[in-house]
């Protein structure tokens, strides 16, 4: 009996096209757009090369330090190379200022170097910054040299040869007194998230399956229910085999989007591909459960139970980040009893906890016990409500 | 009028799917414009970030990390290596300083010590990069001939305040305009999805065999039943594009009493506009009830993501955008782009706004021919 | 036999109505009942009750000598329900449809596509058993209706309305399979509101209204309940209101009526009644096209027993 209506349910349910859709080609779908639109974020993020002009005035031209640092740091050599420079006069630098084809340009007034932008920005901070550290090398360079030449003085040397003062000081400045070491885990590429709430959707989404399961085999929701009720199959039996169908059916849907991700899209899931799978199928177990619990504890028509489902699914994918990953972090960090109550969250933070910390499994288990404790829950529930076998009305 | 009247029960009757829509479309275009700030818009200049501090001497420690402060903003989370690899991963700091113990010491003793770090290697990353590393060599250099650590100090501080004139020529209120444009850009995704979404619903509700056919039959001119038709529709369109207009008033404020705000205005109408007329032609070519929610997804998600309405334009791959330019939406989010960093009102710097609106009235006149090539083939029923 | 079914003293409430009020009767082994009555009488309801899928109040139910309870499976086993809602998944094409519903009864692959073929050569679906439900008329469908509800060779079997909007040939069809099911052996509960049917098929007939029994029997002896013996209608073009008044005063006529266009006697007993009114038109020269004289049919028992029409 377990097998006869098992073959028949993933029959109906493959046959199901608004259902085969909202599980299989919308999560693709969907994939395909986050791929589209994110895969250049992070290129973005990176340091550009800059465009600036400098006034190329004869103050500029006698001044070494600025014109040398500022060679440097145009030059097609130098791989850590920050700004492209045109050389212009005031009024061309305007005009370039105008048409934004550059940042901002530099004047050197009175030794003093003045920047003029059209707005506050990142390039402009950048551009800021590095005026300033040359302005401040430059500075540490006369005091060291003024201090030297006081030495000297003191020291009753009044042959004092400048020149090679301010090589020593110069050579002091270029010393490289900095250690730093990055620590950053190596994975940070945060589109990855997009994808991983996307997984999450697909999960819970198959909620939609279990609960047309639960409908078909309900004497008060469908015609069909009333069928079975009447017949002498347990309805038991008919509710697991056909949850069982559904689970497999959502499976397979899940599949796909992980075949399509992983070789058409070329997504990368990290190594940790048996905990992915596991993962996964935690999932699907919440959306199992939470399509059944809805199907079961609301006395309402099939649309609504439909809407109800999916507007449930949908908010918890936008609290764990569909729709912007700060969103996420923001209830993470605020709230975060939201996210430990919502299965969106559970699946996402699995899967982020298994990129980000690799093999530090703690957070992943953590997960994936909210999931089954989740899980159970619903099922324990809609198994109260469901063992009542005779209705008040249909 | 008859026909006006069953058009406003039907719309009644789905009018919980317009506000559905529209509640979810508001409160996540709100949530993202508010959490957007310190991720995906690069205006704000100082760059967030997170010191771990494992020394607590005052010197050279303390004033490293007063340096970086004032040049940063210092995010406040929990202490707690979770906490500050998550903080990292969703961009709320960009770059972690650990500050070893004995930093103090280590450093007067010259031993020039290690400081870990963790960086995103985005803009905001290197620019604390720059300041970090400016720090620690102005202070080693400093320190080869200062020994006093209070005078070395001193040293540094008056080195590192020579900082350089800035002068602003802009006098855009940037932040309002990034803020309409990015309202008006993401409405555009909820203003096509509550357009085809409802007007197909009540299409479908219209078109349903039965009901086409006592339309038709009826003594009612079944062009002018359909001239009412298409008027109720963009009478819905016309009240729903108000309802963004006013709640844009509210969100933005200001700048939309300017020009700005009518061009942002006119902009979307002209949109809406064009939304309406591809609601009438998926309307018209769809029969089935069921497929409308799919097709709403697709075509609403669709444009939205290739023209960049969730994602800005400027992140958006080129090949991508090349695609978008067969889309309407594209041309109306362009002319959001434009109007943030328009400087002048003036009929020459308007001019490929004024385009990009002619573009999607060219889609629209397009979208009306084709739903009505649909539909004169549907008029007899076959 | 004994009784297949034994109802006893059913009550079923919702909320403020009383949808099925202190119902008693049963059902013999081979007999078709049929159930009679107007939309909201109770026959779906009681329906529902005795097959355990609505609770009750009061009352109790009895199928094959046992206590009908919803895990009765020993006695699900041998009951079939057509219900008056085509239930089918459309997903599925007929065959499947059928093989599904029958495979909850019937567990042996090889006996239940013998069953499953004989149900579909019932109802006459030979040629559409790869079709999706969708694509099947209306008349094919409540065929597929009936095949899913009968495959597995039930004793007891419910039929709610099963010609409800269809059109004559399926109509035939449908009840050409029930006296087939009949012939076999099957005991039939039959509810509907076409009295032909009813006087075809039905050896004892229950009427139901208000949730009560108001009347039980043959035919013949629920017509004789009917106050009257013969209903002649005369069609009239005009007829002078003083005519109407004597012939009301006739002896044997219980009343007259006159609509327009035809006049409707009705008689309580007596035998030259067609005879005489034809005398008395001829002598008060009254013109009229047809006449026509008939034994009362369910219907006018029906409205003489509840003063409405079994028909909405």
């Amino acid at each position: 009996m377990f097998w006869h209506n098992f073959k028949y349910s993933l029959k109906t349910l493959f046959k199901n096209k608004p259902l085969i859709f909202w599980t299989f080609a919308f999560p693709l779908i969907m994939a395909t757009l986050f791929n589209m639109a994110f895969s250049n974020i992070e290129n973005q993020e990176k340091m550009d090369i800059i465009d600036i002009a400098i006034i190329n005035n004869s103050e500029w031209n006698d001044n070494e330090i600025y014109k040398n640092s500022f060679d440097v740091l145009s030059s097609d050599d130098n791989e850590e190379r920050i700004f492209n420079i045109d050389y212009v006069n005031a009024q061309k630098a305007s005009e370039l200022l105008e048409a934004g084809s550059i940042a901002g340009y530099i004047e050197l007034i009175d030794e003093e170097p003045v920047l003029t932008f059209n707005t506050n920005g990142l390039d402009q901070t950048i551009i800021k910054l590095v005026t300033e550290e040359i302005r401040q090398t430059e500075s540490v360079i006369k005091n060291l040299s003024e201090e030297e030449i006081q030495k000297e003085i003191t020291s009753g040397n009044y042959n004092i040869d400048y020149e090679s003062i301010h090589n020593k000081v110069v050579e002091l400045t270029k010393e490289d007194n900095v250690r730093l070491k990055d620590i950053s885990n190596s994975n940070l590429s945060y589109t990855m998230i997009e994808f991983y709430t996307l997984i999450a959707m697909t999960c819970l989404y198959g909620g939609i399956l279990s609960m047309t399961a639960i409908n078909e085999s309900l004497p008060n929701m469908s015609n069909k229910g009333k069928r079975i009720s009447i017949s002498p199959t347990k309805k038991r039996t008919i509710i697991f085999s056909s949850l069982f169908a559904s689970f497999i059916v959502q499976l397979v849907g899940l599949s796909l989007l992980f075949i399509y991700t992983i070789f058409a899209l070329k997504i990368n899931y990290g190594n940790n591909i048996g905990f992915i799978i596991l993962l996964s199928i935690m999932g699907s177990l919440a959306g199992l459960s939470l399509g059944t619990f809805i199907g079961s504890i609301f006395k309402a028509n099939e649309n609504t139970k439909t809407g109800i489902l999916i507007a449930t699914t949908m908010f918890g994918c936008f609290l764990s980040g569909m729709m912007g990953i700060t969103m996420k972090y923001i209830v993470d960090k605020n709230i975060p009893i939201i996210n430990k109550l919502n299965p969106a969250s559970m699946i996402t933070d699995g899967f982020y906890s298994l990129y980000y910390y690799g093999d530090n499994l703690d957070r992943y288990w953590f997960n994936i016990i909210s999931l089954l404790i989740f899980s159970a829950i619903l099922i324990i529930i809609s198994y109260i409500f469901l063992r009542r076998q005779k209705y008040d009305s249909i | 009028m008859i026909v006006f009247k069953t058009f406003l029960k039907v719309l009644r009757k789905n009018l919980p799917i317009v506000i559905l829509y529209t509640t979810i479309l508001l409160v996540f275009g709100i949530s993202n414009m508010s959490t957007s700030e310190n991720n995906m818009n690069f205006v704000a200049s100082k760059p967030n970030i997170y010191i771990v501090n494992n020394d607590k001497s005052d010197g050279i420690t303390k004033n490293l990390i007063d340096y970086i402060s004032n040049n940063t903003n210092v995010i406040n989370i929990e202490n707690n290596e979770e906490k500050i690899n998550d903080a990292l991963f969703y961009r709320d700091v960009n770059y972690v300083i650990y500050i070893p113990k004995n930093y103090n010491n280590d450093f007067m003793a010259g031993k020039n010590p290690e400081i870990k770090i963790k960086s995103l290697n985005d803009y905001g990353a290197n620019l604390t990069e720059m300041l970090l590393e400016r720090y620690i060599q102005v202070a080693g250099i400093y320190r080869k001939s200062i020994i006093d650590e209070n005078e070395l100090i001193l040293k540094i501080n008056d080195t590192l305040k020579n900082d350089v004139k800035v002068n602003i020529t802009s006098k855009l209120d940037t932040n309002s305009l990034d803020k309409a444009s990015y309202y008006y850009s993401f409405a555009s995704y909820s203003i096509l999805a509550c357009l085809i979404l409802v007007i197909c619903l009540i299409l479908s509700s219209f078109n349903e065999e039965k009901i086409r056919k006592r339309t038709i039959i009826s003594s009612t001119n079944y062009k002018k039943h359909n001239r009412i038709l298409l008027l109720a529709n963009f009478c819905y369109a016309f009240i729903l594009w108000s309802l963004y207009v006013i709640v844009s008033f509210i969100l933005v404020g200001k700048i939309m009493f300017s020009s700005y705000g009518l061009l942002y205005m006119l902009n979307s109408f002209i949109f809406t506009i064009c939304a309406t007329t591809i609601a009438l032609l998926v309307g018209s070519l769809i029969t089935n009830k069921g497929a409308i929610n799919g097709i709403v997804n697709v075509i609403a998600l669709g444009s939205s993501f290739l023209c960049g309405a969730f994602v800005p334009m400027e992140l958006l791959p080129d090949s991508i955008l090349k695609i978008a330019h067969i889309l309407p939406t594209y041309y109306f989010i362009k002319t959001n782009e434009i109007l943030k960093t328009l400087e002048i009102v003036e009929f020459n710097s308007l001019k490929p706004i004024f385009l990009n609106m002619l573009i999607i009235i060219c889609f629209s006149i397009i979208f009306i021919i084709l739903s009505n090539i649909v539909s004169k083939k549907k008029r007899k029923i076959a | 036999m004994s009784n297949i079914i034994e109802v006893k003293n059913l009550v079923k409430q919702y909320k403020e109505i009383t949808a099925v009020d202190n119902l008693t009767f049963d059902v013999k082994k081979g007999e078709v009942l049929g159930l009679l009555g107007p939309n909201g009488s109770g026959k779906t309801t009681a329906i529902n009750c005795i097959l355990s899928l609505l609770n009750f109040n009061e009352g109790s139910i009895k199928i094959f000598g046992k206590e009908m309870n919803h895990d009765s499976y020993d006695l699900k086993k041998d009951i079939g329900v057509v219900f008056q809602e085509v239930s089918v998944f459309d997903e599925l094409t007929v065959y499947d449809n059928i093989d599904y519903f029958c495979g909850l009864y019937i567990s042996d692959k090889n006996q239940r596509k013998k069953y499953v073929e004989d149900a579909i050569s019932l109802v006459g679906l030979n040629d559409f058993k790869k079709f999706y439900p969708k694509k099947l008329s209306g008349g094919l469908l409540r065929r597929l209706n009936i095949a899913c509800g009968i495959a597995h060779k039930p004793k007891l079997i419910f039929l709610d309305e099963p010609t409800v909007a269809v059109d004559p040939q399926s109509r035939n069809n449908i009840l050409d399979g029930i006296k087939h099911l009949r012939d076999n052996g099957a005991t039939i509960v039959y509810t509907t509101h076409y009295m032909e049917e009813v006087e075809l098929l039905c050896d004892r007939i229950i009427i139901l209204d208000k949730g009560k029994i108001l009347a039980t029997g043959t035919t013949d002896k629920l017509k004789s309940l009917a106050n009257i013996e013969e209903k002649i209608t005369i069609e009239i073009n005009e007829l002078d209101i003083n005519y109407l008044e004597k012939i009301k005063e006739f002896k044997n006529v219980d009343d007259a009526a006159y609509n327009g266009n035809s006049l409707v006697i009705t008689y309580k007993k007596g035998k030259n009644n067609l005879l005489e009114i034809m005398e008395y038109m001829k002598k008060e020269n009254i013109k009229y096209s047809k006449i026509f004289s008939e034994r009362p049919t369910l219907n006018d028992v029906f409205l003489e027993l509840t003063g409405k029409e079994l028909r909405d």
